[in-house]
């Protein structure tokens, strides 16, 4: 059992110098810019879908690309505000805005899909396209933010991890939805599911381990 | 959770308190009131200097303390939790920016910890039950609890029964059963065949049935004259 003074010994002598973190707004403009850069390279390597033009003068998809946008920035600043134990907890309602537009232009895409849907032939090919959309965007934007926010796994670990998630999971879903003309919306709900729960795993794991180093 | 609106008062940068330790090095961290500018501590801290960090957590110990004691009863609960924070805050002193105040910095860090162990005692009260000490059994007689009147009873009526049966059924039992041996050990020390001891002990079990039964059900009756 180790007393408090004995505790306060051992942590002074591992006091080594540690390199400040930058101001959240620093912070989260960084990880944007990665963002930017993955987005531009997918662009770069895959094209844009090909009837974007198009595409572009519907109010409609003009309207939810955007609030993808700006759900996905606004998420990044508040996931790296939240995680400063000092930062009030309500900058997590920063989002809300444009979360709200961006949902309710997928539910509109929906329920206008839902009245003309049609029996067709699975594309089977452009799924796995799309997926691998998915998986190019989202896994180094979530690796990125997990490597950035790891030191709020001591704090508010599940708000910072699902506002993360959002983060993430909005710039996904505008990426897709400038490089496929699929529909892909439950997918983006499966894997965006599924990125939240592999970051809160990761936060898990790394949370204790950090703690046993320091211990 | 009332502990949060109980932490307001605390808000702001006036969280310093005197400090018990004349540290030579905090000696011109001090504000101008005499206290420990914690802040400025912290910065120092982060770059390395280990007599500003000692000064620092050792100011912030009973500060923490008080803190914890208004959230648990136990000593060693408050003690714990003022651990958990200065290891949260060694963990994270990287994330503190000297621009702000320390005290909402801390004061966070500190609910946090406050919180998690109030959750995870809530927790272990639903699932857990304390043992008693009566459901404490040893095998060694003298380690456990004297016994109760009645299983006492039970056991002299036990033994009574067993040194009424017949010789060979008699020593089965003690072999096997009292003195916990296995057949091979048995028929070793008994010079007996394992067959044999089988036999016996499995008459002995039925004929100690039998007593007992006779008992339980005529306590006053002597084993020896059933039938």
């Amino acid at each position: 059992m180790t007393t408090t003074p004995q505790l306060i010994d051992a942590l002074v002598e591992r006091a080594t110098p540690v390199a400040r973190l930058r101001a959240p707004l620093v912070r989260a403009g960084r990880w944007l810019c990665w963002a930017a850069v993955v987005l531009a390279l997918l662009v770069a390597v895959h094209g844009v879908r090909t009837d974007l033009t198009a595409q572009l003068r519907q109010p409609e998809f003009l309207l939810s690309l955007a609030a993808a946008l700006a759900t996905g920035i606004l998420a990044a600043i508040a996931a790296f505000m939240i995680s400063i134990p000092d930062r009030s907890p309500w900058w997590s309602l920063l989002p809300a805005p444009a979360l709200a537009l961006w949902l309710s232009t997928i539910g509109y895409g929906c329920l206008t899909d839902w009245v003309s849907v049609d029996p067709g032939p699975v594309r089977w090919g452009e799924t796995l396209d799309c997926f691998a959309t998915l998986l190019l965007t989202s896994v180094p934007l979530s690796l990125a933010m997990l490597v950035m926010l790891r030191h709020a796994v001591l704090l508010r670990t599940r708000a910072v991890t699902a506002i993360g998630a959002l983060a993430v999971a909005a710039l996904t879903s505008f990426a897709l939805a400038l490089d496929h003309d699929l529909d892909a919306t439950v997918m983006i709900l499966i894997w965006n599911l599924g990125t939240a729960a592999l970051i809160t795993a990761a936060g898990g794991l790394i949370g204790g381990a950090m703690l046993r180093r320091v211990a | 959770m009332a502990f949060m609106s109980a932490g307001r008062p605390y808000r702001g940068a006036r969280l310093t308190l005197v400090a018990p330790s004349g540290s030579e090095a905090a000696a011109d961290a001090r504000r101008p009131d005499g206290n420990l500018d914690w802040s400025r501590l912290m910065a120092r801290a982060q770059d390395g200097d280990r007599q500003a960090y000692r000064a620092l957590l050792e100011d912030m110990a009973p500060y923490l303390r008080a803190l914890a004691a208004r959230a648990f009863k136990e000593q060693s609960d408050v003690e714990d939790t003022v651990q958990d924070v200065l290891l949260s805050v060694h963990a994270i002193r990287h994330a503190y920016d000297p621009g702000r105040p320390f005290g909402p910095w801390l004061l966070a860090i500190a609910n946090r910890r406050i919180i998690d162990r109030l959750r995870r005692q809530a927790r272990a009260k639903i699932r857990e039950v304390a043992l008693a000490a009566e459901h404490e059994t040893f095998s060694d007689a003298h380690a456990s609890l004297p016994p109760s009147e009645e299983s006492s009873a039970s056991r002299a009526a036990l033994h009574q029964a067993i040194e009424n049966l017949p010789p060979d059924q008699r020593q089965a039992i003690r072999l096997l059963k009292l003195d916990e041996m296995s057949l091979k050990e048995a028929a070793a020390t008994s010079g007996r065949s394992v067959a044999a001891l089988k036999v016996a002990t499995h008459r002995a079990i039925a004929n100690l049935r039998k007593l007992l039964r006779v008992r339980n059900e005529t306590p006053d009756r002597n084993p020896d004259e059933t039938p």
